[in-house]
This record gives structure tokens, C-alpha cells and sequence, in this order.
């Protein structure tokens, strides 16, 4: 952990002005995403099906193929180095050791040919060049830190003879065998019925506190977030609309879709009538406006919103992408023509 | 109860699966759906809730005769229907529709969306061509979609659009009960927001019963009567929803709540995360089949079967502990959200109704798709 201690002072990630864009399409999936993250913090990037935050994390990994994926512009500079100006081999280095990724559907990141045990005990003798019987008993010592019954005897099972759950603890004691610093989790509980959640969720931050990893989850659950978060960063068609403190988002959320999205989501008290929406639908990456992502669909829009609106800091971390905001400002009936 | 009440019930409805034939010995069998006696009132939204496995999604196909029992009875408005077949079972079917979780899956991809619409007013010979044209654009319109989509693909939408077009599709025969097998999980939330309120809508217009198949707690609270809560192919618990989700009778009730992720900073779930994953229903457990995961689980339950019982307030649970228990449910209050992010809340929804009512006829409503 030499490493770590070196780069204890400032960000374990930072992650600088980022955009992705696919073949020849108009607009970035991901457009300017600036990030950071300290050692040990968790951070959840929250957001609906094509925001990018998948293409981020996959981006971070050097996972996304190129091309079609174009790296646009950005930095990603982990414990000290940019990981996107990595050689391949520099990369595989670190993935697997310093950072790792857990993704939603176990089956298809686990090897359905090869023995858990052995997929586990690879890993471990690829970065750390221990003997088979030393990465086994490794291995089989992270069975036992994901709680998996019977330990001994999953290590020579395959993927298909465990349950959902199982898998997803199989790849989660895969993803901390080095003990990363980083651990990126990618909708890691979507797949699995809530009880079973509950147990993933419950392991996931027991795992952290023990071994220190910094956390970027990924999801669309804002109940899961609330949870797990220490930082969120709320995306919305690629960009990052609002950003801050946990407790502050969901105490003081700012960006008109931050609203939208949490009141669009039932509530678990008594029936209330409809739901509130957010009318339509994200725009296409061929139509994407020029201005603020989000005025199409935002009640609140306004002639402003034709700019595209920076990230401004509101308290201390908690900031937001609106002109608007705070809302309670805006005149009522004020921008009416532009609906 | 009042047999007029009823528009759908069965009476231990049963289905096996075989799993597998070993060359010697019997056959393999799981007990999908292992006697289940449901009673859905007209008028109302009947949710099924479970984990995977469970056998919901079996029940729900039985109840439309997709899958064909193994024992048991259904019966549709006072009429036994587990039997029908050919062109009585056709004609029952016209009352009985079903929503697909995935539209995607189950909308051709060679037939516009005005021949999906059109083909089961074909299939039960309603209206002329003229009339089914009309209708097909009438129902664009109910669902939120533009009549010029008739002449488009399944691929070209969206997947909240193509979930408004199987809507659509089980409407057209103006069904008397809509059955959906977690008809809004593939959404994202905003989206799901939308459908879930058009379903709610149409229920209302169109007198419908609903009965809907989810494992999404929230939304099932939302949209729901009365619950239906299934481990292992049987009904646990069945109870008004207000009732179920405040003060759940059934262990296994008590856990799904407790598992559920509350979306507010600081309310951390009751550390009595539930132990394991469900049994193999090949092989269920003797007694009460949730005794091994449960936390209060007696020698009784080991090795007697619970019955369903129905109380004095109409509704059951099948827990041998269930009069001397106190289980935990959700705050009645609900979620509890901030009154500041309350007062968020509030100025967004008022913004909304003000667009939508300054111009109420606009595309508004026809592009919230």
C-alpha cells in the first residue's frame, strides 16, 4: 500500500473534462465529465438508461471499444497517472489490482467453463506471481470474506451451479482479491430480488470499511443510493446536471431532473394519486440540443436554457448545472413562451 | 364473500414442470405453482408480488390459459374456463388480456404497429376495415402515441413506447381484466412514472380490473388494492395494500419490506437482512416453506404445512405464529421525505400542471412517451 500512502493527500481519481463519442454521431455521450474521488469514498452515479454512466466506467477500465467509442477529450488521473495515456499492458497491470469492476450480470463476466475457484485464483497469480496452491487458499479465503456457504466446496463448482446471489459474491471476491483502491460497481444488485440485495448491499459495505476501496457504484435505484452514497453525481444525457453530499441531494435536490426523477419514483407511503413525470423522452444523440440537455423536457425552462448551463457550486460540494436554480426564484409564468 | 364480487378465482390451482428424465426412476418435477386459491374483486388492482422462482409469473399465465393447470379450477366470472378450448376459449380470452414485460419480445417485428393493433380485432372478427382503422388510431391516441405511428415498426420506438403499444394491443378487444407480468420493470423511472400512470387512467375509463405481477414493492404500494405475496409457488399472504405494507402477518412479508432500500439519507434498513436464497422449489422444505429462513420459526413449522387462513378482516396469511406476532412494516407516513426536498417536489409538480394546463390539447400528453 506504498502507493496509496503517496497519493493520500489529494484525489484517488480525478477525472477531468471527459467526453465520449461514438463513430461519426453530432453530439458526446459523454460531454465534459469532471469527477472526483478520495480513497475509501463512495460515489454514486445515478442516472437513466443512456446517460453514460456505463460509458464512463467502461471509459475508466479502458473497457469501451475504440472505435467505434472516440475518446474526445479528458483525463483520468488514478493514484498519480493518467489512465487513458496507458500502454495496454500498463493497464492490465492495474486493472484487476489497483481497480477492478463488478458488472450487474455475473453470468456474463464469469467464465462458464472455468471453476470459480480457479477464475478467482487467476487473478490473484496474475498480479501478485504466487504459487497455484498459494492463490487457491487465497481464493478460497475470499469465498469465505463474501459469505459464500460452504466455501470449500463453491471453489470447484462452476458459475452455472450457483444462485444469482451467489454469483454476484463470487464476482465481488474476484473484483477485492488484490485489494484494489478502486472498485467500480455497475448496477451490481439490478438483477437480484430485493432480499437478496439487501444481503449484496449489506457485504458490499462491510467489504469497504475493512478494506478501505473507494466505490463508484452505478445505478438507477435512488433507495440504493441513498443507502450506499456518500457523494452522488446525478447524469442526464451525458453530462453531470447535479452533484454533491449525499444527504444534500436528497435534502435540498436542485436540478429540476433531480427533482423530477425522485418525485417520479412511487413513494412507500399511502397512495398519493399519480405519479408526477418528466414528459417525453431523452433526446436522440442526432438531435441533442445545443443548450442545456434537459430544457425539452424541463417545466421550468426558460430563453436562458438555449446556453448550455455550467456546473456552479452552490455550499460546500453540492453543485448544480441550472441557470435556474435555486427554483423557488423563478417567477412563475415567466418563460411561458418558450414551453 | 359475494360470488357477484368475484370476476376471476381459482380453486388449488396447481402446475408441475418436468425438469428432467433420468433414464431410470421418475420423473423430475417442480412444483411451479403448488395450490393457489385466488379471489380478485371486479374493479380492482390485484398485485402478486415474490422473488424469482416464485411461480408468479407461472399463475399469471395460467389465469389468461397461456400455461394449462395441472390441478385446479379458474373461473371467470362464475364460469369454469380451466378446461375451455378452441373457439370458447378464444371468446374468453377477448375479456382476458395479457402485458408482456418485455413489448420487444412479444410484438412481431415484421408487422406495423397498425396490423399488431389490428390483428386481435382480426383474430375476433370485430368492426369492418374501416372501423378497425379507426379504432387502431382511437387507441394510439388512448395510450399517448401519434396516429401517424400506425404505419411504423416495433424497433423504431422506444422501450416506454413499445410497452404503450402492447397496452394498446390488449385493450383493442376491450378486455374486462388487463393481467401484466411486470409490465413496468424494463423501465427507466421516469418512464415507468408515465406508464404507470397510464394504466391507472385506463383502469378508471375503462372499468378494468388489474392484476399485476411485480417485484417492485414501490410500485406495487402505488398501484395496488390489495396484495398477493407468493414464496415458493403458494400464497403466504393476502391483504389490503395499506394493511400489508404497515402491518405485514406473514415473516416473509416482514421481510421484503425490511429489504427494501428506503430512497432518504439515514434510514438504514433494519439489520435483519433475510439469510440465504430461496430454496429450490424442486425440493421444498418440509412444513412451512419459509421456515428455514425464518427468524421465528418454531418445531411446528418444521414439520406442519400452514394453512392459508382467512381472518375476520377478509384477509389471510399462512403462519402458524401469525395471532401472537408483531411484525414491522413500513412507516405508515411512508418514505419520509425532507420537507424541504417536499417543498421541491411541489414547486416541480405545480410548474408541470401549469404547462399542461396552458395548453391541455397540445402534444404535450402525445410526446410524454
Amino acid at each position: 500500500m506504498t502507493e496509496g500512502a503517496m497519493t493520500e493527500a489529494g484525489p484517488l481519481l480525478e477525472i477531468s473534462d471527459l467526453s465520449i463519442r461514438f463513430g461519426g454521431a453530432p453530439s458526446n455521450l459523454v460531454d465534459g465529465l469532471s469527477l472526483r474521488l478520495s480513497a475509501g469514498e463512495t460515489l454514486c452515479i445515478v442516472g437513466e438508461s443512456g446517460c453514460g454512466k456505463s460509458l464512463t466506467a467502461l471509459a475508466l477500465m479502458g473497457l469501451l471499444p475504440m472505435p467505434p467509442a472516440r475518446r474526445m477529450s479528458g483525463r483520468a488521473v488514478f493514484e498519480g497517472r493518467d489512465l487513458f495515456e496507458l500502454s495496454l499492458d500498463q493497464l492490465k497491470d492495474i486493472r484487476g489490482d489497483r481497480m477492478a469492476m463488478i458488472f450487474q450480470e455475473p453470468m456474463t463476466s464469469l467464465n462458464p467453463a472455468i471453476k470459480v475457484g480457479e477464475q478467482i485464483a487467476e487473478s490473484v497469480r496474475r498480479h501478485r506471481g504466487v504459487s497455484r496452491a498459494e492463490a487457491r487458499a487465497h481464493a478460497l479465503e475470499m469465498l469465505c470474506r463474501v459469505r459464500i456457504p460452504a466455501p470449500e466446496k463453491r471453489l470447484d463448482e462452476y458459475p452455472h451451479q450457483m444462485s444469482g446471489g451467489m454469483r454476484q459474491r463470487a464476482m465481488i471476491a474476484m473484483a477485492l482479491a488484490n485489494d484494489p483502491a478502486l472498485l467500480i460497481a455497475d448496477e451490481p444488485t439490478t438483477a437480484l430480488d430485493v432480499t437478496v440485495q439487501a444481503q449484496v448491499l449489506d457485504l458490499m459495505r462491510a467489504l469497504q470499511q475493512e478494506s478501505g476501496a473507494a466505490l463508484i457504484m452505478i445505478t438507477h435505484d435512488l433507495g440504493v443510493v441513498a443507502e450506499m452514497a456518500d457523494t452522488v453525481a446525478v447524469m442526464y444525457a451525458g453530462r453531470i446536471v447535479e452533484t454533491g453530499p449525499v444527504a444534500r441531494i436528497f435534502e435540498d435536490p436542485q436540478h429540476p431532473y433531480t427533482i423530477g426523477l425522485m418525485s417520479s419514483m412511487p413513494d412507500l407511503g399511502p397512495r398519493g394519486g399519480r405519479l408526477v413525470t418528466i414528459p417525453g423522452v431523452v433526446p436522440p444523440a442526432d438531435a441533442m440540443p445545443e443548450g442545456c440537455r434537459f430544457a425539452s423536457r424541463c417545466p421550468f425552462a426558460a430563453p436562458a436554457c438555449a446556453e448550455a448551463p455550467p456546473l456552479r457550486d452552490l455550499a460546500e460540494g453540492h453543485s448544480v448545472a441550472c441557470w435556474l436554480a435555486p427554483l423557488e426564484a423563478v417567477e412563475p409564468g415567466a418563460a411561458e413562451e418558450v414551453a | 364473500m359475494d360470488g357477484r364480487d368475484l370476476i376471476l378465482e381459482t380453486r388449488a390451482l396447481r402446475r408441475r414442470f418436468v425438469t428432467r428424465k433420468p433414464l431410470f426412476g421418475p420423473p423430475v418435477e417442480v412444483r411451479a405453482v403448488d395450490g393457489i386459491d385466488l379471489r380478485v374483486r371486479r374493479g380492482e388492482t390485484f398485485a402478486i408480488v415474490g422473488e424469482s422462482g416464485c411461480g408468479k409469473s407461472t399463475l399469471a399465465r395460467m389465469l389468461v390459459r397461456l400455461i394449462d393447470p395441472s390441478e385446479g379450477a379458474i373461473r371467470f366470472e362464475n364460469r369454469d374456463i380451466t378446461r375451455l378450448e378452441g373457439a370458447e376459449l378464444r371468446e374468453m380470452r377477448r375479456h382476458l388480456q395479457f402485458i408482456f414485460q418485455d413489448p420487444f419480445a412479444s410484438l412481431n417485428p415484421r408487422m406495423t404497429v397498425g396490423a399488431l393493433l389490428e390483428e386481435p380485432l382480426r383474430a375476433h372478427g370485430i368492426g369492418t376495415p374501416e372501423e378497425r382503422r379507426a379504432r387502431v388510431a382511437e387507441l394510439l391516441g388512448r395510450v399517448g402515441l401519434l396516429p401517424q405511428h400506425a404505419s411504423r415498426y416495433p424497433h423504431e420506438f422506444s422501450g416506454g413506447q413499445r410497452q404503450r403499444i402492447g397496452i394498446a394491443r390488449a385493450l383493442a378487444v376491450s378486455p374486462k381484466v388487463l393481467i401484466g407480468d411486470e409490465p413496468v420493470s424494463a423501465l427507466d423511472v421516469s418512464i415507468q412514472a408515465q406508464v404507470v400512470n397510464l394504466l391507472q387512467d385506463l383502469k378508471e375509463e375503462f372499468a378494468l380490473t388489474l392484476i399485476i405481477i411485480a417485484h417492485d414493492l414501490a410500485v406495487i404500494r402505488h398501484m395496488a388494492d390489495r396484495v398477493g405475496v407468493m414464496y415458493l409457488g403458494q400464497l403466504v399472504e393476502v391483504a389490503p395494500a395499506d394493511q400489508l405494507f404497515t402491518r405485514p402477518r406473514h415473516p416473509y412479508t416482514e421481510a421484503l419490506l425490511s429489504a427494501i432500500p428506503v430512497p432518504r439519507v439515514g434510514a438504514k434498513r433494519a439489520a435483519r437482512a433475510l439469510e440465504g436464497d430461496p430454496p429450490n422449489p424442486i425440493d421444498p422444505p418440509s412444513g412451512c416453506r419459509f421456515h428455514p429462513r425464518c427468524p421465528y420459526a418454531t418445531e411446528l413449522c418444521r414439520t406442519t404445512v400452514p394453512e392459508l387462513a382467512i381472518g375476520a378482516d377478509g384477509a389471510s396469511v399462512a403462519c402458524h405464529r401469525a395471532q401472537e406476532l408483531t411484525l414491522e412494516g413500513l412507516a405508515a407516513e411512508g418514505g419520509g421525505r425532507s420537507p424541504d426536498a417536499e417543498k421541491r417536489f411541489a414547486l416541480y409538480r405545480a410548474r408541470r400542471s401549469e404547462r399542461e394546463g396552458a395548453n391541455p390539447s397540445s402534444p404535450s400528453q402525445l410526446t410524454e412517451i
